[in-house]
């Protein structure tokens, strides 16, 4: 916007909350086995500034706006340049706070759940190491630096992922995630290029304003370098049907599920989108049913799938990746706020609920539900902030999910997308069955673990709290007609935005949201909870077609074995090895050993034994010096001086034929 | 008057000889016959210098039959230069072995001097002279190990081949003459040019060309060489592989370029033949050699394969380049000397260190006798025309003139050579292989005879040739600075 | 006064120098052995740091600290000798290379030890390598590129892998070292004697061009050649000697096959120097002489060439993941490495060249250090089969952090050394020059990215079979001890420059982007 101002020196010194974790990971890396708390506090405290700069950040950016962007050129590649460089503007600042806010509580948390693990001092490093580049992809001015802290983050999930990496699975998982990013980012990568050599440049502001005056070069492009870097968000942001990495990363650790996994990093896609919004809303808006479409699938197969699920993490996990589908239809319905807003408000409820749950296996020492019930009297900070969070999660108002959802539904519904706006009410009544049933079953009934439970300690606990009003209050900054504060946050752009304006409230719509999820709740509660003591039995009841279909996760993950890993790293790449050992390198060595025949040849038969032929002529010309020879033990004379009269006819030949 | 002074050196070399008769006769200590002739070799030298400084250009005696040019210079001075280190060679083997002294070193003496005239021989009838001189004494020479039956039977092949040789080369020769009724090349030159297609001339051309290949041993007139390499004293099969064959090609470069210049058509193509055959059939055949002066037999023979490629040219090239191509061969020939000569010093010491003169006899050089495998690989690899040893200059000048021509053929030849130079590399390496990378071998007899020191004499003709071998590698202006 | 061709000089002979002097040290005295080759290593390095500081970055097309003396007067081949900004990278690299692999020898001598021999030998190759980057004239450059033949063929033929090979498809038995060191050398020798008739044939035809003097001087037939001086049939059969030549020493798929074998039966130092140096002796010869000289031979070749390296980039990845030794998989690795600087060449752009350039030392730098992390390894284990390591990381967690680091890098990640060469030689592929076919480079260029997830592919597989997991209990009596201090005096350097290269590019681009742009301006017309 026009009356925004650059932030002055608070935005030029923004670079410091990007630095600040590499410097924490390199101290960690460093140091941190001789430190008291196996390096967690360092990592905290980096958090923490990072936290306090975001906040001021966000303050100044709520005072009066910021827009400002510097780049530092790295490279200078004929016509290209390479720039590390930082955007301080609605987008990112918002970006900022939710990072370092999620951060900061959740890095607190691990230094009490990580407690004693086999590697601590490792984990921080690659906990800090994913902060870190999870601000340097936020704060990329350009698409070369967004890719950087794009794959920066995707190899922190790696190693997060397959942080046991004793047990082969849970590597697998981490080497599963990053191969399914790594192919969306074939997607990332060609589109930056296909965008990138058509505008002469990587910044979004060039290529935002390219597609803003429709620059005849990208004119030809536009829609394929939008589907393509979409592609690279559908890996990131487990998207259908890339969606499948994101449930099997739950073999991390708790935390990292609930900051990577829930709250910031998946939520890449989304920010990328938005980001290049624009572009989408413009040159590129004939692709925007894509994103709908995908988005529409998403949010309605991934909640079906956490319906049937039993590992507490692996509901969530699901319960994300819908929840992610919902942001991306809204972004591709044209919702910029909308998709942002839910961005927002899930990442805090979404967080929480993961830290609920590591809260539980902490004290249950079991990820599954049939292990857990009747938590609420043992674990009642716990308890509560589950219920703030999954009232948020629900939709429930006045929690924050509440406002987001009803907002995208609304997009939905206003801009011509019914039937997605239908899928994504329908995706309320599942939410709510589903986070209904995960309630019930862990917290409510009798409890069947083993383990003894307790509650937490304070450091999780705290955090816990913090989030639990945040899930509560955070829809409270864009109530249409009351405060619309976000959208005015997130829309201060460097860019000129294609006019558009916050979805006031439309009542229909919110009470059919609204109905439908309380609905959904009624029918998790009649099945889990009328008879506390059988309710894990009834969720032992198996609906005949649906239920396989659901327990093996549409057989995607078969399919993409059995046609893609398997095959490549079966048989074609054998067969590839044979051909270089057998055909190229068998060419090679045949033709030595070709030589050597000739070699036996020419030197056994023609040049030692002599040919009869020779022998015969032999008889005729050196007639007596033949005789004599023969008399001196040897024989082979005259041979010699026969092929040597044949040689003298083979030179009478060459001369015919050269003259 | 006759130029004394552009004879000094073949004079100096016929007295040297006689000495060395006439002191056999009173000397007891048989030795002392081989110093003479290394003193008369290196004094041999001394006229030359002085001719080459000497401002007088060009030389000419009896009605320019006889001539003294920087040509005859520097190849006068190759032939010293190996007769020089193959009477190195000779010293120790012929002592140790017994042989008569005298006559040994007698002969070679006479051989030598024929090389010399060969060098400045300018009509067929000093060319003739100048070939049996050479040749003559190396028929008796070749079988000096009269114990031995190889020996023999080397002598007497190539006795008989060399008649042959002989033969057709007089044969042709009067053919010649009887055409164009002149001796001296320039001026069968003067005729040769309107005979190019008389069926006659051409026979004579292919027999003198014949006659000569015998002595450059080039395929397929080299059967001879195999056998004889390996039955002759290894000395005389250095200088059989060296100043023999230097001694060809100067006969060949006087008949084909000097007398029937003009009829290049003629020739070029026999020749071409001749240089692919020999590369390619002693190349394919030195791989399955076992014994490695047999193996450097047929070497020498591709060698010479190699040395025949410039000569192709001739028909498309001016007179500039018809010096170039002589250049080439010329400094192919100084380049192989050295590597030849330093190969067969290393043939003589090692066999002796190793009992054995196989592949396989040589196994493990490297751990009892570093020095030798040391040299074994600048030798080897530098024929192999490995950069930096010298070699690969005597390649790169070759395919330098190929490649003036501008004619398919001779692309085609080059290429030829180009394939072979790697075949080549190839039965190299195989020695190298087994002197470093392969356990000691069995046959090696024990470490007294093992741990003998090398003979001085052989040490330094070694020294010579391996640090020519290095110095003209990095720095080849030296050798095209008399070549050139 | 280093600059008039003294440092260069210095840089090229030095090494070769103290090969001489440790050959007159006796076998004995390991420690001078030591001290001279550390010496005679370290001085062209601190020479080429002083260089740095002197080169002027602004003119790095120039060729600088050169000097034209008369050689071999009879042919007119010249002693002409200088770097631009893409030479001068390459020299760098290559000091800092053998230095590093001198350091790491001094406690990994490899079997057969004999300490005098191998820095010897190390030394030596020292020598050719610098010399080939700093070679301005024809004849010097092949005498170069030749010489570094005959040391590598020593290293491996006797320090080489002593165990028992069948040769595929045939039923010859034969020992590793000796089948790969004689492959090696005839393969090479096979593409450098048609390289030598390219460069004769250049030769001659400078003679028809004016000043009509034959020469064998690289900036004079540039100069001819951007001029239009060589075309027609003549120009496309030198262009294909030429590329026979390189294309062996790169490897170019399917003139490959020496290389897995080589690298497989090398010792440790032998495979870093080999992946690190002499593989780009070839692409290095395509910029410096084929593209230049030959443009319009270059632009009929590209399509070929780019094929051909798109098929090496997969074709590598593939048999990389069918290979159970671990040095075998890292050698294979490199043919897809390779493969995206010839891509990146093939694209005859300022950004596809530059990518090479920065592939090439990029590759140097990881590939050498995966070849050191896998050698001390199999040193360790004395095996390097990955069915029976695994839980590296937990029997050696420092040699198992640097081996991840470095397959990480080696997989391109942004931010590191790798990710530059391939990224910038996919946006080159995606819009090569004005006139080659855009369909051939763009399905390149998608071949490309999809080699990228190959290459990820295997590499990580490779830190789950190697690293990760429990130690197989063969592992439970022995004493395995982590990276030394010599290793990582060696590794550490390397892990830097990779860090620094990747985030700051500059440090190489700063070098050759204005040697390229000139380059492809002159030849190519922009």
């Amino acid at each position: 916007m026009v009356h925004a101002s650059n932030g002055g020196v608070l935005a030029q010194w923004a670079w410091l909350i990007v630095v600040a974790p590499f410097v924490a990971m390199l101290a960690i890396i460093a140091f941190g086995k001789r430190m008291p708390r196996k390096g967690g506090e360092i990592a905290v405290t980096a958090m923490g500034f990072v936290f306090v700069y975001s906040a001021v950040l966000l303050i100044l950016n709520i005072a009066n706006g910021v827009i400002f962007e510097h780049s530092v050129q790295v490279a200078q590649i004929g016509s290209f340049t390479i720039e590390w460089g930082w955007v301080v503007d609605g987008l990112s600042t918002m970006m900022y706070f939710v990072v370092g806010t999620l951060s900061f509580l959740v890095f607190t948390y691990a230094t009490g759940y990580m407690k004693g693990d086999v590697r601590e001092t490792w984990f921080f490093a690659a906990f800090s190491l994913f902060a870190g580049a999870m601000l340097v992809l936020v704060s990329a001015p350009n698409l070369v630096q967004l890719i950087v802290g794009w794959e920066g983050v995707g190899l922190a999930s790696y190693l997060l992922i397959g942080h046991y990496w004793e047990e082969k699975e849970n590597s697998s998982a981490g080497m599963k995630a990053f191969y399914t990013n790594k192919i969306a980012d074939i997607g990332l990568i060609i589109g930056a290029i296909v965008l990138g050599t058509a505008v002469g440049s990587f910044r979004y502001s060039d290529i935002l304003d390219a597609a803003a005056n429709n620059l005849s070069s990208l004119a030809p492009v536009a829609v394929a370098g939008g589907v393509l870097l979409f592609i690279g968000a559908m890996g990131k942001s487990a998207q259908f049907p890339f969606h499948v990495w994101l449930p099997d990363a739950m073999a991390g650790p708790t935390p990292v599920s609930s900051l990577m996994h829930a709250a910031t990093m998946v939520t890449a896609g989304v920010y990328l989108v938005a980001r290049m919004y624009p572009l989408y809303a413009g040159m590129a808006s004939d692709m925007r049913v894509l994103i709908v479409i995908i988005g529409a699938i998403t949010l309605l197969i991934a909640g079906l799938l956490a319906i049937v699920q039993d590992d507490l993490k692996r509901v969530l996990a699901y319960s994300t990746v819908s929840q992610l589908g919902y942001m991306i239809a809204a972004l591709g319905a044209g919702g910029y706020t909308a998709g942002l807003f839910h961005l927002w408000t899930h990442a805090f409820f979404k967080g929480l609920l993961f830290l609920t749950a590591g809260s539980i296996i902490h004290a249950v020492h079991s990820n599954n539900m049939s292990d857990m019930g009747g938590l609420r009297k043992k674990m009642p900070v716990t308890f509560w902030s589950f219920t703030s969070a999954s009232l948020a999660l629900v939709a429930i108002i006045p929690f924050a999910g509440f406002f987001s959802k009803d907002e995208i539904l609304a997009t939905l519904g206003n801009n011509g997308y019914a039937w997605a706006m239908w899928i994504g009410i329908l995706g309320a009544f599942i939410t709510a069955f589903y986070m209904g049933r995960a309630m019930f079953l862990t917290f409510f009934g009798t409890y069947k673990g083993e383990a003894h439970v307790h509650e937490s300690p304070k450091v999780m606990t705290v955090p816990m709290a913090i989030l639990a009003v945040a899930s509560l209050i955070a829809g409270w900054v864009n109530i249409p007609g009351v405060y619309e504060g976000f959208h005015h946050w997130v829309t201060e752009r460097a860019i000129t935005f294609p006019s558009f304006s916050a979805e006031g409230f439309d009542v229909a719509v919110m009470l059919t949201g609204l109905g439908f999820a309380i609905f959904g709740v009624i029918v998790s509660y009649l099945i889990y909870f009328r008879d506390a003591d059988t309710q894990q039995a009834r969720d032992r009841v198996r609906i005949p077609v649906l239920w396989p279909l659901l327990e093996n996760k549409y057989y995607l993950d078969d399919l993409y074995l059995a046609v893609l890993v398997n095959p490549i790293k079966g048989p074609i790449a054998r067969a590839v090895n044979w051909t270089n050992s057998y055909l190229i390198d068998g060419i090679v060595n045949g033709a030595g050993i070709v030589a050597r025949y000739a070699a036996r040849i020419v030197y056994g038969g023609l040049d030692q034994k002599g040919i009869d032929l020779a022998i015969n002529t032999a008889a005729i010309v050196t007639g007596s010096a033949g005789e004599q020879a023969r008399r001196l033990q040897t024989g082979k004379v005259q041979h010699y001086a026969a092929m040597t009269v044949a040689g003298l006819a083979l030179l009478v030949i060459a001369i015919v034929i050269f003259i | 008057m006759i130029d004394y002074l552009a004879l000094a050196p073949e004079i100096v070399i016929a007295a040297t000889a006689v000495v060395v008769l006439l002191a056999d006769m009173w000397i007891v200590r048989k030795y002392w016959t081989a110093i003479i002739a290394v003193v008369g070799t290196t004094a041999a030298a001394i006229p030359l210098v002085v001719l080459a400084v000497s401002p007088v250009g060009e030389r000419s005696l009896f009605e320019g039959s006889y001539v003294v040019d920087p040509f005859a210079l520097v190849m006068k001075g190759v032939f010293l230069m190996a007769a020089y280190v193959v009477l190195l060679m000779s010293f120790s083997y012929v002592e140790s072995d017994r042989y008569y002294q005298g006559e040994y070193y007698f002969l070679l003496l006479l051989s030598i001097l024929g090389s010399l005239v060969l060098a400045s021989a300018r009509d067929l009838i000093g060319l003739f002279i100048g070939i049996e001189l050479v040749a003559t004494p190396m028929y008796v020479l070749a079988g000096f190990r009269k114990g031995d039956l190889k020996s023999n039977e080397a002598a007497l092949k190539y006795y008989l081949l060399g008649v042959l040789a002989s033969a057709m080369l007089l044969y042709g020769s009067s053919f010649v003459f009887g055409l164009t009724g002149e001796l001296t090349f320039a001026g069968i030159a003067s005729h040769a040019g309107g005979l190019v297609h008389e069926p006659a001339f051409i026979m004579a051309v292919l027999f003198i060309i014949a006659g000569v290949g015998f002595k450059v041993s080039a395929v397929p007139f080299h059967f001879w060489a195999p056998d004889t390499y390996e039955g002759a004293p290894t000395p005389i099969t250095a200088y059989l592989s060296v100043s023999s064959k230097a001694a060809g090609f100067v006969a060949l470069i006087a008949v084909t370029y000097r007398a029937f210049g003009p009829a290049s058509a003629a020739w070029a193509p026999v020749v071409w033949v001749m240089a692919a055959l020999s590369m390619t059939i002693a190349n394919l055949t030195a791989l399955k050699q076992d014994n490695i002066v047999r193996m450097l037999a047929y070497s020498s023979i591709s060698h010479a394969g190699f040395m025949l490629v410039p000569f192709v040219v001739a028909p498309y090239v001016d007179a500039a380049g018809i010096n170039g191509a002589v250049s080439a061969t010329i400094t192919y020939l100084v380049i192989y000397a050295f590597l030849n000569l330093g190969a067969f010093a290393l043939v003589i010491a090692g066999s002796r260190k190793a009992g054995s003169g196989t592949v396989q006899g040589w196994a493990g050089m490297a751990t009892y006798a570093p020095g030798l495998a040391f040299l074994g690989m600048l030798f080897f690899f530098g024929l192999a025309g490995i950069p930096p040893l010298a070699g690969w200059f005597a390649k790169f000048v070759m395919f330098r003139v190929v490649l003036t021509a501008g004619s398919g053929w001779a692309v085609g030849l080059a290429v030829i050579a180009a394939v072979n130079s790697v075949i080549a590399l190839y039965y190299y390496a195989r020695v190298i292989k087994s002197m470093w990378m392969d356990p000691v071998s069995v046959t090696v007899p024990d470490s007294e005879v093992r741990d003998a020191a090398v003979p001085m004499t052989l040490t330094l003709a070694l020294g010579i040739t391996a640090v020519a071998v290095v110095v003209l590698g990095v720095f080849p202006g030296i050798v095209t600075s008399f070549t050139f | 006064m280093l600059d008039n061709g003294w440092g260069l000089s210095l840089i090229v002979f030095l090494p070769l120098v103290g090969a001489l002097i440790i050959l007159l040290t006796p076998k004995k005295n390991l420690a001078a052995i030591k001290a001279f080759g550390l010496t005679f290593t370290a001085l062209p390095l601190i020479i080429a740091v002083f260089l740095i500081a002197r080169f002027d970055y602004g003119a790095g097309s120039a060729f600088q600290f050169g000097t034209d003396l008369s050689w071999i007067t009879s042919i007119n081949a010249r002693y002409h000798i200088g770097v631009d900004g893409i030479s001068f990278p390459m020299l760098i690299l290559s000091t800092i290379l053998t230095l590093l692999a001198l350091i790491y020898s001094f406690n990994h001598w490899p079997e057969p030890y004999n300490p005098k021999a191998f820095s010897a030998l190390i030394l030596v190759l020292g020598t050719a390598m610098n010399g080939t980057f700093v070679a301005l004239d024809l004849v010097l450059f092949f005498v170069f590129f030749e010489l570094v033949l005959l040391p590598m063929y020593f290293m491996i033929g006797i320090w080489g892998d002593k165990t028992m090979m069948k040769v595929p498809g045939f039923r010859i038995e034969a020992e590793t070292r000796l089948y790969a060191a004689i492959k090696f050398f005839v393969f090479t020798l096979f593409g450098s004697a048609f390289m030598l008739l390219g460069f004769l044939a250049l030769y001659y035809r400078s003679g028809d061009v004016a000043p009509f003097v034959r020469t064998f001087d690289i900036p004079t037939l540039i100069s001819m050649g951007s001029a239009g001086a060589f075309t027609g049939t003549f120009a496309f059969l030198v262009f294909g000697a030429l590329f026979l030549g390189f294309a062996v020493k790169v490897p170019m798929w399917p003139l490959h096959t020496w290389l897995p074998d080589a690298h497989t039966a090398a010792p440790t130092v032998g495979s870093v120097l080999l992946a690190g140096i002499l593989l780009k002796l070839g692409s290095y010869g395509f910029i410096r002489i084929s593209l230049p000289i030959l443009p319009q031979e270059a632009q009929r070749w590209a399509p070929a060439i780019a094929i051909l390296a798109v098929i090496g980039i997969i074709y590598g990845a593939l048999a990389c993941l069918a290979q159970s030794d671990m040095k075998r998989l890292i050698a294979f690795s490199s043919v897809g490495h390779m493969g995206f600087v010839m891509l990146g060449i093939s694209t005859l752009t300022v950004v596809g060249i530059n990518a090479a350039v920065i592939g090439m030392v990029a590759h140097g730098l990881i590939t050498g250090l995966l070849f050191f992390v896998a050698g001390s390894m199999s040193h360790r284990y004395h095996t390097r089969e990955m069915v029976r390591l695994g839980g590296n990381q937990k029997l050696m967690p420092k040699m198992g952090a640097i081996l991840g680091f470095t397959a990480i890098a080696s997989l391109g990640l942004p931010g590191l050394a790798g990710f530059w060469g391939e990224f910038m030689s996919l946006v080159g592929s995606y819009n090569p020059l004005a006139g080659l076919d855009l369909g051939v480079f763009r399905t390149a260029m998608v071949f490309g990215a999809i080699g990228t997830v190959l290459t990820a592919g295997y590499m990580l597989w490779m830190l789950q079979r190697v690293n990760l997991g429990e130690p197989s209990a063969e592992w439970g009596g022995h004493a395995l001890v982590d990276a030394d201090s010599y290793e990582l005096a060696a590794w550490v350097p390397l892990m830097v420059l990779i860090v620094a290269v990747g985030v700051f590019p500059k440090l190489v681009f700063g070098a050759t982007n204005s040697a390229v742009v000139s380059l492809v301006t002159k030849a190519f017309g922009g």
